[in-house]
């Protein structure tokens, strides 16, 4: 029995981590073992090059920089408004507190590809951006800016959701004292509610960092014609052509493998803060 | 509270934390929301103005559109395929981890794919599946079987794309699962042991009602998320070949930035959403009822 459980889990990490395997060989094969008949799996001699030539060859350092700008400066923003907004509806009692609650919980199941077309417009004919007119015509709007790639997803409604369980397990009388002491509101927020969501902060953090990272559909949608704001799986996915050739194929698994590590890291890293059942605080 | 027993300024602070959610929901939710609408109802050509053609579009989608059809079928094979075999693997997956040693480590290397993004998921399969060179018809090939054409045989790519996506998925919701089990009390498992319950019947009178609200949030979850998933497609067969795995979001897609007819993609992508809602509602009544 228990052989047969730990064979089981063996086999399935073996399915989980085979991709990846696959990607770090490939990458490593050279003109060589692709080219000979039958071609070779396993490289004859591994092509460690290949990492640098990806960032001589490719404009890797572009999407490499692009990816971090845009992660970071959504995950500042989603964790800042997350945070705020998450307070205010658990810790101030006014009239539509439940209106906005059910605003938050109800955006949540709006499919994101219903938004993709109309943004796309809403950004493109933004009033007096890129040339535009009060009106929104004659230039290109925030296309083409870091803006369009980061101002959609300023506001998280999961972390909003998120946020707002755990300020609602802070005991009010905290609050109470601080206010009889004469703290400003700003000052309670900042100085004592929040590091008392250090948690909660992480992994949201952790999250945004991910997901953002990993982004792809609207980037590719906003950036196709403007390769300076390109992201990782961006680039790679629009440079498709460059790696049709046989040889070419081991670059292209490099640069995949270049994407995929930085969040591995980043997770392993930070896991140790994450809590691990907040996915199922949606749940309870 | 009231306002007045605050300090000074403690009725208004709630707006000042709440601005940017409320300036967010009016121009990236209700804004869009309703221009999604209001296109639905015209033809236009992003060159020009939209023209206003009434029902127009839902009506040419649903009555004449072959493609739109066939993408819809392709949406539900998709998503449920990707439901019916994802959730109870994830399920099944969390109750082995939660009785494994070193289940920590199980659990990252199943969260391996939910941490890479979708276009490496794509291509890295895309060797792996490989007719001719990819690892897999290669081991099937020393075995002496001739593996199938994973990704250029149309109905091999529909089983290849949900595949896939199982195993693209299975950590997120195993994880969810494995927080709901993590919550059952230890002490209702001695409990049953001591009344000398059997491990098939604690498992189906103890455990399974206990996770029932994570079933249901993953089941429905699951179902939403696979019927508007298409990055993956996308990367991966381009809905090819030959349309065989051309899903509604993706069709959507490509009407507004390929072919930009930006009313017919605005029609076809609330269709789905509509189908997506009504769906969720039965599923989440049919799970409910039957507890």
């Amino acid at each position: 029995m228990q052989i047969l459980k730990y064979g089981l889990l063996s086999l399935g990490a073996l399915i989980m981590v085979l991709p990846f395997a696959d990607m770090f060989i490939g990458a490593l094969r050279g003109p060589s073992d692709v080219f000979a008949n039958p071609p070779r799996y396993l490289p004859a001699e591994p092509q460690w090059g290949v990492y640098a030539r990806v960032f001589r060859d490719l404009p890797m350092g572009t999407w490499f920089a692009n990816s971090i700008i845009v992660t970071g400066i959504i995950t500042v923003l989603q964790v800042s408004t997350s945070t705020m907004a998450g307070y205010a509806l658990a810790k101030y009692d006014f009239t539509g507190r439940a209106s906005i609650f059910r605003l938050v919980v109800g955006a949540q199941m709006f499919p994101f590809f219903l938004f993709i077309i109309p943004i796309f417009f809403i950004l493109r004919f933004a009033p007096l951006m890129g040339g535009n007119d009060v009106a929104g015509q004659g230039g290109s709007g925030l296309l083409g800016t870091y803006t369009a790639l980061c101002l959609p997803f300023a506001v998280t409604w999961y972390g909003v959701f998120l946020m707002r369980q755990f300020f609602m397990a802070i005991p009010d009388d905290l609050l109470e004292a601080a206010r009889l002491d004469g703290a400003s509101e700003y000052r309670i927020f900042r100085s004592i509610m929040l590091p008392l969501v250090k948690p909660a902060i992480a992994t949201l953090t952790l999250f945004s960092f991910v997901y953002h990272w990993n982004e792809f559909i609207w980037t590719m949608t906003v950036t196709r014609t403007a390769p300076d704001l390109q992201t990782l799986p961006v680039g790679i996915y629009l440079l498709q052509g460059a790696f049709e050739d046989l040889d070419q194929k081991a670059l292209q698994q490099a640069a995949l493998a270049i994407s995929i590590l930085p969040v591995i890291v980043v997770f392993l890293a930070l896991q140790r803060l994450f809590v691990g059942s907040d996915f199922a605080s949606g749940v309870k | 509270m009231d306002a007045g027993d605050g300090p000074v300024g403690a009725g208004r602070a709630q707006w000042l934390f709440l601005a940017p959610l409320l300036l967010f929901a009016v121009v990236f939710l209700i804004l869009p929301l309703g221009f999604s609408i209001y296109l639905s109802f015209t033809r236009w050509n992003p060159l020009g103005t939209p023209s206003w053609v009434g029902l127009r579009q839902f009506e040419y989608l649903l009555t004449r559109d072959d493609d739109f059809l066939r993408s819809l079928v392709n949406t539900f094979i998709f998503a449920f395929g990707f439901v019916v075999i994802g959730v109870p693997l994830a399920l099944g997956l969390a109750f082995v981890f939660s009785r494994a040693r070193g289940k920590a480590v199980w659990r990252q290397i199943y969260y391996l794919p939910q941490l890479t993004n979708i276009v490496a998921i794509a291509y890295l399969w895309q060797f792996v599946l490989d007719d001719r060179y990819g690892v897999i018809n290669r081991m099937l090939g020393l075995v002496g079987l001739r593996g199938p054409d994973w990704l250029t045989d149309p109905t091999m790519a529909m089983v290849s794309v949900v595949l896939v996506m199982i195993w693209y998925d299975a950590g997120k919701n195993m994880l969810i699962f494995s927080a709901a089990l993590e919550a059952v009390d230890q002490d209702i498992y001695d409990a049953a042991n001591l009344d000398g319950a059997t491990a098939w019947r604690t498992l189906r009178s103890i455990t399974l009602p206990i996770i029932r609200p994570a079933f249901i949030f993953v089941t429905i979850t699951s179902f939403i998320t696979g019927m508007g998933f298409f990055a993956l497609i996308l990367a991966m067969t381009g809905g090819g070949p030959r349309g065989a795995t051309d899903v509604t979001a993706l069709y959507a897609y490509r009407m507004a930035f390929e072919d930009l007819r930006m009313g017919r993609a605005s029609a076809a992508a609330l269709i789905l959403a509509a189908v997506i809602g009504v769906i969720a509602l039965i599923q989440f009544r049919a799970l409910r009822e039957r507890s």
